[in-house]
Formats: C-alpha cells, structure tokens, sequence
C-alpha cells in the first residue's frame, strides 16, 4: 500500500527524492538541483561546440558524439555507413563523467534479455527483409560473427512461428562476391505477384562503393528458406551521377504502380538535403530512375533505411506496401545518419509523379521537432507487411548505451526491441501508434492487479517479487480536486517550454507531475529508471502531458549513457492516461496512451539485478494525488535457440 | 478400449471407431509394439497405426505415418472449428473460435506438411519443433475457449479433439525422438 513517508535515505550520493521531500520554498515551485542543471547545461553546450566545430570541418561525414576508441568507430565511418559505435557524451560533461566501472561478468550476464531477439553473442544491428513465408516469420539481420563491434557484416538469418520465440538458422548471405565483399549490408524482400521472393540488398564492394544487389531463395520449396543465391548479374544498381559512392544504400520493399511496374526507394543526400530517389523496374534486374525524387527535406543530412508505406485512414489493420487509394496515407520515414534518430511524417502520395508531399511541412522527415517512432534508442527501423494476420508490423535496433569495451567484455552488442503492430492514429490523424504484438501475451506468467492511491511526494513499493522480467500495464488519474485548484490557482505558473530530455529529469517536482514507475530499482532507490508522465497546466488552462523515461540515476555507473528521453504525448478529452511497460533485463520499452508516444531504453544497474530488483510507484507532484490501477505480469523468458545444421541436413556456414 | 471423452458429434468418426474395434490379440513384439510401448500413450499410438495398410514397417514411415495422423485429426479439427464459428451465438466464444482457427491454419497448411517432408530428408530435429509448436497451439486454444466460459455442446467436443490432438502431438514426438536417438 502506498506509504505516506517517502523512503529513507539513502547512503548514497544520490538520494532522488531528497530534493523533493522538502520544506517548501514560498517563492518558486519548481526547484532544480543545481548542480545537475548546470551539468546538464554544459554538457549541452560542449557538445553544442562540438558539433559546430565538426561541421565547419567538412570532410567525413558529421557526428555529433565522440568515441575513446576512434580506430574502431573511424572502420565504420571509413566504410561509408553510419557511425555504429556507441554515442559518448560522457566524455563532454565533466560532472558526469567517471572511472569506468569495475564491469564483472555477475553483473554484466545480468544484462541479457530474456524475450528480446538476440542472437547468441556477437554484433547485430540493422534489421533486413522481414517477411512471412509458408508459415513461418523470417527475420535477417546485420550481423557480425566475428567480434561484438561492428564489422565483417553478413546476413544473419531466425525463424518463428509467432514472434517471439526463435530459431536461429545459418547465415543467410556472407561478403563472398566482389560486389560485396566490404559488407552485405542493409535490404529489403518484395513479394511477387506469384508469392515468389525478391531480396534487394546494399552491398559495399571491394572499392567500398555502395551499390544495390538482388538475391533469392535457392530452393523456394524449403520453408525456412536456409540458402540464398545473389543474382548473377549483381550489381543491379549503382550510385548514380550526382550521388556519392558512399551515400546511397537500403533499397526499400517494392510496390506497385498502376501501370504494372515496381517501384523502390533509396535514401541519399545531395549535400545537407537528405533525400529519397526513386526507380521502377519489371523484373528487378534493371531499373529506371526518376528525375524527380519522392522527396526530399534540407539540412537534415543522409537519410538511412528509409522505408515507405501505405497507413489506413479509418481502420486499424495493415496494409500492402502495395495499397493505395482515397482511404490511404501514405508514411515516410528515414534513419537521420548525423543524429542516430529514426523520424517519419505522414503525407500524400501522387502516383502518376511519384512524389509524397508531408501533411505538415513544419515537421517533415528529419526536422528534430518531427515525429519519431520512438524517442528514446531506437534506430535503422524497418516495417513489413504480415500477410498471415493482416498487419504491418516494425522492427527496429536497440544498440548498446553502454561502453565498447563492456560489449567485448560480456561478448554481445545490441537487440532488437519487439516487434510492434504499426497503424495511424485514427483519432487524432497526426502520428501513428504502435503496441507490441500480440504474442509476447504468451509469455505472461502469474499477475497481480493493484489499486493504489498516491500522495504527492511519495514512493511506494509494489510487491511482485522479482522484477526484471515484467509486463506492466496501468491507469492513472489525477485526483479531480487537485486539477481544479491548479486550474483556479493564477500563482501556479504555466509550465511553459517542459520537455523530456531537458527539464532536469524525474526529480524535479512540478504541480501535476511527474508520476510514475521506478523500474530496475533496488531496495534503497540507489539505482533507478523511472518511467513518468508529467502534466503541465499550459496556456489557456488547457493540460498538456509529457511521457517520460529517466535513465539518469539508473547505474552507479559512470561509463554509459544515462538520458532522460521522452516527448510530448497526445491525451485526448475523455482518455485516462495509460501506460505500458515491458521491462527485460537491461532494456525498457515503455508505451504512452496506447503507443502514440514511445520510449526504448538500455540501462546497465549494478546493484538492482537478480533478486535485488525491486519495482516501485512513484508519485513526486507537489501538489496533486495519483490514482494508479494497474496490472503486473511477470515474463517468461521467449524460446530462442539456434537451430543445428544437422537438424537441416546442411553444411555449417557459421 | 474406452473412449473417455463424452463424443458428439465429431465428424472424425473413423479415429472414433478405431478406437472400439477390437484389436487383434498379437503378443508379438512386432516394431509398431516396440514404438508404441515408447511413447505416453500406447494404446492412441496402436489404434493410430495398426489400421495403416500397407503397415508402415521402418522407423521412418512409423515417423511419417504418425505425423500424418496428426495432420489429419488438427485438418479435422480447424474443420470442426470453423463450422462452429459459422453457428456461433456467443460473441466471446466466436473471438475464441477464431484465434484458435487462426494458430492453427498455419500448422495445418505448411508447417505439419513441412515437418512430414522434412522427415523424408532425415531432419527430425526440425519435425520435432514443429510438432511441439502444435501441441503449444492446442494448449493456447484450450486456454482461450476455457476463459470464454462458453458452456454450451460445442465447447465439450472441442476439448475432446484438443486434448486428442494434443496426446497425438506426444506420441509423435516420442516416436520420433526415439528413431533420432534410438536408430
């Protein structure tokens, strides 16, 4: 039940509600720590130097982070593709920045995911042609079987018949061709009109020039379509004049036109304007470009793994990539190489120009105020179309955020976060939504089901026991009372300019907010991730509400990356707020008013693992009392195992 | 040999009669005997394969020949699933029906079909898989017929081709691990 006493405190140098718990202070009602503020303040400006300081470099391609091993992050950019190593602000905000911590390997094991896909050990990250095929979910994947950096990138290869549990095959594609050989990189599959199977892939050749390659199933009889043959005419494509030899890769999945023909995607960039050229073929073998581009948005870099679909206007299933008509939108979404953010818009396709103008150029693909699928480490994200149940559904890398040398250390890097179903909004038009799919219900164990009251302020315990594998889904509301003295109350200051990544995270205490749950949080709240809304009461005295994930107090550790992510999220008139939460091990997804504001998260604890995890609701308003219904499943871990070549009767390729 | 289960009317009534004829008294350890005896449920894998003619004689057509069975009894039951969607009155029990035909389609059209090819090839692991992904599929429509509480006649004979399916499954997978192992 909830206490009415906060916590005790806590021996550490973080007490994170010490700046909460507290004598109010008459004149404001905010108070910012503030030490952590003018961290944060000039970690932000540093980096904000830093980016200046490259741009005006020219040169190799921007990025705005820093690496401590620059020889291995320089083989990815020296490659021509995006910078693949992990983001280092660390290295900037002096205050934050520490020792690495003493890594071994109880805590690091800790860290794997029990119902994420991952492969055994090794590197992965961009998802490829995910397609359904005679019964079966395929799912390939950039992989490197050598080391746990990137690099030496093949085709890994996994089946499943729902999702979630997997088997893994062997690789599917290794760099055995001249055109090729530098990586078999990011690709898309296209259904034919006879259900056969298309693959379009980038290859980075021996010259490491980017250009595009067909391959399909060997043996199209074998359900789980084990072997591969490139097309021997490879390559099918190659940067075209005006574009760069390193600037053009991850063909899209083909659609239709209606003149007959297929027609695909390939993101580039013309100097700073990211763009998205398009060709049509008939047999994928030769292709003619357009001279007009599907669009294009300036200032917003190289645009990766762009993908483009078609989204039902009024009904929440999936549609063909082929699909069109008055009842559809159709998505463009890009991978923003310079920010490592995947964003998209909704707009309108023109057939007969084969063109896509946004619905709202203000946020167009790219712009940094635009829509994301998620707002948190999400990346090179990819949907397809399921046949077999109608939907569409998207994949998407969850890298590291944690040290190189934590990922050599404990052998694997990155995973990829849940599949989620992918439709738009129908009620508010302007974003999609997503949840994750249906069957990882199936890896719900026992569930308790709360009903808790919550007085500003506080922390309460929710006993479920351990608490590293859980399915979290809850209500809250805002005790009406409380809303209607903020409301009638002219000295509570409009929140104005809230947000997420900026505002100081979960401890700074607002009239209305934030609420939520700690996550991976140990008994004394020494290491935490909390998951929150935070309601501002805006202009006009209408309530504008922010879905937030603090990482900040997640680890002692100094050595990874510890944001607070999050955005705002649309509640519309009548709607409770809700959340979901599916916590594995060392990745968070958190979902906000059923999926319109997502957040993906990787933290590394050192105390709260095992059994000393602990999941608590957290109230930490000034001024308004939560109610929280809510209920928490604990999660099986999914059956993902590899599949013997014997069990396939071929050879071992791995 | 006593069929347990209160039947209906299920369609599928030939494994029914199977099960009352009586069998032919041999005492003789013949390979079907040998198998069967291996598995959770004797006297489902007898009544399965003596009937077969010609009599599968090697492991492998044993292997083949039960898979086979359980293609036919779930091919029987999505039937027997759908033609109740089709008279349902209770929108609970439909939304059930349907997730149930919905898991199973894809067994029954490619997966059990792959794993009988898939045996012809020698890969039993992979057979193995498929038919322990069935019987999940009937334990997962079981549990959602259960909690739509539908009481009426039809959810008894469902329940009885689930749970038959289901031992199938078993024996299936037994008598193929004991050939991956035993051959």
């Amino acid at each position: 039940m909830a206490s009415s006493e906060s916590l005790l405190p806590v021996s550490s140098q973080q007490d994170p509600l010490s700046d909460s718990r507290c004598d109010s202070i008459p004149e404001s009602r905010r108070r910012r720590p503030i030490k952590v503020h003018l961290a944060i303040y000039s970690g932000f400006l540093l980096i904000a130097l830093y980016v200046t300081l490259i741009i005006t470099h020219g040169g190799s391609a921007p990025k705005n982070d820093v690496n401590e091993d620059t020889t291995v992050e320089s083989r990815a950019r020296l490659a021509g593709v995006s910078e693949k190593s992990n983001v280092h602000i660390s290295k900037l905000s002096n205050d934050l920045r520490g020792e690495a911590f003493a890594w071994n390997n109880t805590v690091l094991s800790w860290q794997r995911t029990a119902f994420h896909f991952q492969p055994e050990k090794n590197w992965m990250n961009d998802p490829n042609g995910p397609l359904y095929y005679k019964g079966w979910y395929h799912f390939f994947y950039q992989y490197n079987p050598n080391a746990a950096v990137w690099g030496d990138i093949v085709w890994g290869h996994a089946v499943s018949k729902d999702l979630i549990n997997w088997l893994h095959l062997p690789l599917a594609m290794v760099p055995d061709q001249w055109y090729d050989a530098n990586g078999v990189w990011t690709g898309s599959a296209t259904f034919l009109d006879d259900g056969s199977i298309v693959m379009l892939y980038t290859g980075s050749t021996d010259k490491f020039v980017q250009v595009q390659n067909l391959a399909y199933p060997e043996d199209p009889e074998d359900p789980l379509l084990v072997k591969w043959t490139k097309f021997s005419g490879n390559p099918v494509l190659v940067p075209p004049p005006g574009i760069g030899a390193k600037d053009f890769r991850d063909p899209t999945t083909a659609w239709k036109t209606s003149d007959g023909k297929w027609r695909i995607t390939i993101g580039s960039k013309i100097n700073r304007t990211g763009i998205s050229i398009i060709y049509d073929t008939t047999d994928f073998k030769t292709y003619e470009k357009h001279d007009t581009l599907l669009h294009q948005v300036p200032n917003t870099g190289m645009w990766e793994c762009v993908d483009f679909y078609p989204v039902s206007k009024t009904k929440n299933k999936g549609l063909d990539t082929s699909v069109n008509g008055p009842d559809v939108k159709h998505i463009v979404k890009a991978s923003m190489d310079d920010t490592r953010i995947d964003h998209y818009a909704i707009g309108t396709y023109d057939e007969s120009s084969a063109t896509w103008v946004p619905d709202n150029p203000s946020i167009d693909v790219g712009i940094s105020t635009g829509l994301r699928y998620d707002y948190g480490k999400f990346y090179a994200s990819k949907t397809f179309y399921d046949q077999h149940k109608g939907r569409r559904i998207l994949w998407s890398w969850i890298g590291e955020s944690d040290s190189e040398a934590a990922d050599v250390q404990k052998g694997w890097s990155s995973v990829q976060g849940i599949p989620r179903t992918v439709v738009l909004d129908t009620k508010t038009g302007k974003n999609l939504v997503q949840w994750p799919v249906k069957e990882i219900e199936s890896l719900r164990l026992r569930s308790k089901k709360f009903h808790m009251k919550v007085e500003p302020g506080t922390v309460a315990p929710v006993d479920v026991g351990p608490a590293d594998q859980l399915d979290i889904e809850a209500v809250f509301k805002i005790k009406k009372d409380d809303l209607d003295v903020v409301f009638g109350d002219d000295s509570v200051e409009d929140d104005k300019e809230f947000s997420c990544e900026t505002s100081g995270g979960a401890t700074v205490r607002g009239a209305l907010g934030p609420f939520g749950f700690s996550v991976l949080a140990d008994e004394s709240l020494s290491e935490q991730t909390q998951v929150y809304f935070y309601v501002t009461k805006g202009k006009d005295s209408k309530l504008k509400s922010f879905f937030c994930t603090d990482t900040s107090r997640s680890t002692m550790a100094n050595d990874v990356v510890k944001p607070v992510y999050g955005s705002f999220v649309p509640v519309l008139k009548g709607e409770k707020l809700t959340m979901r939460i599916l916590v594995d091990h060392s990745i968070i997804e958190a979902f906000g008013q059923g999926g319109r504001t997502c957040i993906t998260s990787r933290v590394y604890p050192t105390k709260s693992i095992y059994g000393a995890t602990k999941l608590f609701l957290f109230n930490n308003a000034i001024d308004a009392t939560i109610t929280a219904s809510f209920k928490v499943w604990h999660m099986n871990s999914a059956f993902i195992r590899p599949f013997s070549a014997d069990d396939l009767g071929v050879p071992s390729s791995t | 040999m006593k069929n347990s289960s209160a039947v209906t009317s299920p369609p599928s009534l030939s494994l029914f009669l199977l099960l009352l004829l009586p069998f032919p008294a041999q005492s003789s350890d013949d390979l079907i005997d040998t198998i069967c005896k291996g598995t959770p449920f004797f006297d489902l894998c007898e009544a399965s394969l003596r009937p077969l003619s010609p009599s599968p004689s090697d492991p492998k057509s044993i292997a083949s020949a039960i898979a086979n069975v359980v293609l036919s009894n779930m091919t029987d039951t999505l039937g027997y699933i759908q033609s109740l969607i089709r008279h349902s009155q209770d929108p609970a029990a439909e939304r059930a029906l349907a997730q149930c035909a919905e898991v199973y389609r894809p067994v029954v059209r490619f997966n059990i079909p792959q794993a009988i090819e898939a045996m012809r090839r020698g890969e039993f692991g992979f057979a193995t898989y498929v038919l322990g992904d069935a019987e999940k599929q009937t334990d997962s429509c079981q549990k959602w017929i259960n909690s739509a509480g539908a009481d009426d006649e039809s959810s008894v004979p469902l329940t009885a081709r689930n749970k038959l399916v289901k031992n199938l499954c078993d024996v299936a997978i037994s008598v193929i691990k004991s050939l991956m192992n035993g051959r």
